[in-house]
């Protein structure tokens, strides 16, 4: 197993860069995964508030990704990196953007739990998705802590979930499609909770990707659409 | 590009390779020729002129008692100075030598047997008296040089089977010799005279510390004068000169005066030196700047190649820290040229060393016993004393020649020593 | 083989054929960009440069500015080496090599009757492409120009002054048991560094640096770099390099010259990420014949 050093280039500067910019995807990240988790909690406890808070932090994580893909372009351009400078960079674009999409989603749910607290006699189907929304909580958490130790073990391990928590969409869509044909008359609630539960699927598919971006990083080697127990096999 | 084409190239290289290889055989073997040749002429000189000469640096003396009455010397008992210089030593010589061969009655005969003892020995006694005038009246014993047919006969230069009338050296004499020899008052010594008198019309009384005296006198003239001229003339135009149709004219001219012959410079030092500036004839100074005028160009022309070759890298580096023109070319520039214009220089002295046709127009080339002492005395260098000699008649000045060729080669060798050893002094890496 | 080869057509017979150079350069345009800063160590305003009839440098106006790295960038013989040699006169050494404009150091005109060459030098110091340390130790190499200005009072004073020279220059340490060694002793990089140690013995307010690295492997480039970058916050620092990777790397801003002429100036991020003028983009592409 290889491990990953982005420090101790003869250009100080250099290193102060990289480290600022993977600084900033830290952040980017928490803020990401505290929208996650504020959008959940806004559809669980039909909170109006916090729900607003996620579609005000979703411009802030846009405003971050706009910042760190500037700060990637420059040092691109002004450091040429190679090997593994490359693909740091080049896995920071990427994870930007997934993360962009995460707080995308989380935003998805603040709006919804906002549109749903509006409401009269709204079915509790929501409360379905609390144990959804744990796994994918615990995922995205798990993905980003591969990410920023850089921990191929973990982002294996954490990858691996994937399966489960695409197991449990479709359980709870069946779910939601047994709750409509019951009582057609709450198709467009269950239809919203099932919007909700795509998105916390979408989001564990996120955090499946940044999981194989920081393999990518410390390996080399690009496991997308390939078979992870056996990449995991070979490369550790 | 075919496969078929590709080999046809292969092919056609192949064959023109061998020629180039050939060329190349025969080039080195032409250039390995050139070497051996040159190399087996330096060879033969060197070896004539040692064979020549080596003999000359030994001298044959004789072993006499010679009794110093006051009657022979023609002094009274308490002679002065003068008196004893003006004294006849050589009768004092002939005495003692009858005294040997008390036989010899005949005028001729003795005449010959004189001839044994150099002509110069009784200077040599004269000295010795002169030193210590107790020995007046004494009588003691003392080894004198020869003379030269005695010395070439010691040395077997005389064929004695010849008939008696087509040889300087007679069978009595002959005779005198071998029985001096079984009494072994005859001996080979090294020639300190050699090393220790100037010029003479006796070869064996003749030695080179005149000429060698001359030529250095001469050549620290040469030296004093054309060093910092030349360096000065060299930094100047190649530092500092404007380049325009002047320095380019005076360029040239230093080119063109480095290939005039020498004797003109001769005629103008005779013209300017002597007769507008009165200088002495035949003085090292004349000589020196001479030499000077002969040199300079040699000079000033390898030094320039030698600032010019200082990289242009050093005087970017000294100009960007601040450094005038000046302290770019005394602290950097200079300092790297050094060991360039000092192989010009010794050059240009080793020539100088070795000239005599200017020398011969400033009278240089008369005949000076007494050794210079001052730049004003009259004096001769090395190479004009070997010219005189070379033109002498008698046996024992060829070897003289060959002997003072041998001394110039050893001054001229110890100079370039000096000038590799100066050079690997200065010399740096940039 | 049968094919008959066309010829390659050729930019600059092309160029020379049809156009003089002083069309070519009107036809460059206005400097994209802004040249001028706030507060300018110094200031180049319509500088041109002729050597003999032939004029290397167009009406160029440049300010470089205190504590940033500029650089200037640009194909062989577009003049930026020729530029940089104005600014601390050593073109003074070219006869034939004419400036006109003004070109300002503090407010002060170099080229005034008033100013002083070496002392200008002093002031200005330079780095060169080929490393060339005097051929003596290298203790004599950093003290000769302190030396030269009297700016020590004693000895202790001038080991001080070797000693931080030589510290700053990030050398120190690899040649402080060997201080009476030549300088010729060192490798490339080191002497490179031991030529900066020099320049700053001076303590000169400007460096400039023409194509410092261009005679270094990578290795020695990247400390030189680095070095650049620490000095940046006392010093001005011009520098000339035919790398753009070098010059997107240690400048915070570019100048693109080309044929004489100043095409753009600007932040170095924009330069290497936004060019504005096609000229500027065709050679940090790698697009120029």
């Amino acid at each position: 197993m290889r491990t990953f050093n982005p420090e101790g280039h003869t250009a100080h500067a250099f290193d102060l860069e990289l480290n600022e910019v993977k600084h900033k995807v830290m952040t980017m990240g928490g803020l990401v995964e505290s929208m996650v988790h504020n959008g959940l909690e806004a559809l669980l406890t039909m909170d109006q508030q916090i729900g607003l808070q996620v579609t005000e932090d979703d411009h802030k994580a846009n405003q971050l990704e706009l910042d760190i893909d500037e700060d990637c372009t420059r040092i691109l351009a002004r450091r040429q990196p190679a090997a593994s400078d490359l693909r740091l960079v080049i896995t920071i674009i990427k994870t930007i953007t997934d993360l962009e999409r995460i707080g995308d989603e989380a935003e998805k749910l603040g709006r919804i739990a906002v549109k749903l607290s509006n409401e009269a006699n709204v079915p509790a189907y929501y409360k379905d998705l609390h144990h959804l929304g744990e796994h994918v909580k615990v995922m995205l958490r798990d993905a980003l802590d591969a990410f920023t130790r850089m921990d191929v073990e973990a982002a294996f391990h954490t990858a691996a979930k994937d399966e489960a928590i695409d197991t449990e969409y479709s359980n709870f869509s069946r779910l939601m499609i047994t709750h409509m044909m019951e009582n057609p008359a709450n198709v467009s609630h269950a239809l919203d909770v099932s919007w909700c539960a795509r998105s916390l699927e979408r989001i564990a598919d996120h955090a499946c990707n940044i999981c194989e971006y920081v393999i990518y990083l410390v390996e080399g080697q690009d496991i997308r659409h390939s078979n992870l127990d056996e990449m995991r096999k070979k490369l550790l | 590009m075919s496969a078929q084409d590709k080999r046809d190239t292969t092919e056609l290289v192949q064959s023109s390779l061998q020629r180039r290889y050939a060329r190349e055989k025969r080039f080195r073997f032409f250039g390995l020729a050139a070497i051996t040749a040159s190399l087996t002429f330096l060879a033969v000189l060197l070896i004539t002129i040692t064979l020549r000469g080596l003999p000359a640096f030994k001298q044959t003396f004789i072993q006499l008692d010679i009794t110093l009455d006051a009657k022979t010397l023609g002094t009274d008992e308490n002679p002065d100075t003068d008196a004893l210089r003006k004294a006849n030593y050589n009768g004092t010589i002939k005495n003692s030598l009858l005294a040997l061969f008390p036989d010899v009655k005949k005028r001729a005969d003795k005449k010959r047997l004189y001839k044994l003892v150099s002509n110069g020995a009784q200077y040599d006694l004269q000295r010795k008296v002169m030193a210590d005038p107790s020995l007046i009246g004494e009588t003691f014993t003392i080894w004198l040089p020869v003379g030269d047919d005695t010395n070439g006969y010691i040395q077997g230069n005389i064929d004695t089977t010849l008939p008696e009338k087509k040889r300087r050296f007679k069978d009595n004499q002959v005779q005198w010799v071998e029985t001096l020899k079984e009494n072994n008052q005859i001996e080979r010594r090294f020639n300190y005279t050699f090393f220790e008198r100037g010029d003479s019309r006796e070869p064996e009384m003749a030695g080179i510390k005149g000429s060698l005296f001359g030529s250095m006198l001469t050549l620290t003239v040469t030296l004093l004068l054309s060093f910092p001229v030349a360096v000065a003339t060299a930094i100047y135009l190649e530092e500092f000169a404007p380049k325009n149709r002047w320095t380019d004219i005076i360029e040239v001219n230093i080119n063109n005066l480095a290939a005039v012959p020498s004797i003109v410079f001769g005629l103008l030092g005779l013209a300017i030196f002597i007769n507008f500036f009165n200088l002495p004839r035949s003085a090292p100074i004349v000589g020196g700047l001479v030499l000077s005028l002969m040199t300079l160009p040699t000079i000033i022309i390898s030094a320039r190649a030698a600032l010019k070759s200082v990289p242009p890298s050093i005087r970017d580096a000294a100009l960007g820290v601040g450094a005038s023109k000046l302290q770019v070319v005394f602290h950097h520039v200079l300092p790297l040229a050094m060991p360039g214009i000092l192989t010009g220089t010794i050059i240009g002295m080793a020539q100088a060393l070795g000239e005599t046709a200017p020398l011969l127009m400033i009278g240089m080339v008369a005949f000076i016993v007494d050794v210079p002492t001052s730049l004003t005395d009259p004096a001769t260098v090395l190479p004009v004393q070997i010219y005189q000699w070379a033109d002498l008649p008698e046996k024992g000045f060829v070897e003289k020649t060959s002997a003072a060729i041998m001394v110039l080669l050893a001054f001229l060798i110890m100079m370039n020593a000096v000038a590799v050893y100066l050079r690997r002094k200065f010399e740096r890496k940039w | 083989m049968n094919e008959e080869v066309t010829p390659l057509p050729s930019l600059e017979q092309d160029q020379t054929s049809e156009q003089t150079i002083e069309e070519i350069v009107a036809s460059l345009g206005e400097t994209v960009g802004e040249p001028r800063v706030d507060d300018p160590k110094m200031s180049v305003s319509n500088v041109n440069v002729f050597y003999a009839e032939k004029q290397a440098i167009f009406g160029v106006d440049l300010d470089i500015a205190n504590n940033e790295v500029i650089s200037m960038i640009g194909p062989s013989g577009c003049g930026k080496s020729t530029l940089l040699r104005c600014l601390n006169r050593m073109n003074d050494t070219i006869p034939i090599c004419k400036v006109t404009g003004e070109l300002m150091l503090d407010g002060e005109d170099i080229y005034g009757k008033d100013t002083d060459p070496v002392l200008l030098r002093a002031r200005v110091g330079m780095v060169f492409q080929k490393p060339n340390p005097f051929p003596k130790s290298i203790y004599e190499n950093v003290a000769y120009g302190p030396r030269l200005h009297g700016l020590n009072r004693n000895k202790a004073d001038l080991d001080d002054i070797v000693v931080n020279s030589l510290k700053k220059a990030g050398i120190y340490n690899e040649v402080k048991n060997r201080l009476d060694e030549s300088g010729t002793s060192l490798s490339g990089g080191q002497q490179q560094r031991l030529c900066i140690a020099r320049t700053i013995a001076c303590s000169p307010e400007v460096i400039l640096m023409d194509e410092p690295c261009s005679a270094l492997d990578p290795i020695a480039t990247a400390k030189i770099e680095e070095l650049i970058d620490e000095l940046r916050e006392n010093y001005a620092i011009a520098i000339v390099t035919h790398s753009m990777q070098q010059a997107a790397r240690v400048s915070q801003r570019t100048a693109y010259f080309h044929l004489g002429k100043l095409v753009e100036v600007g932040d170095t991020d924009t330069i290497f990420t936004n060019p504005s003028h096609e000229l500027t983009e065709n050679y940090i592409t790698g697009r120029f014949g």
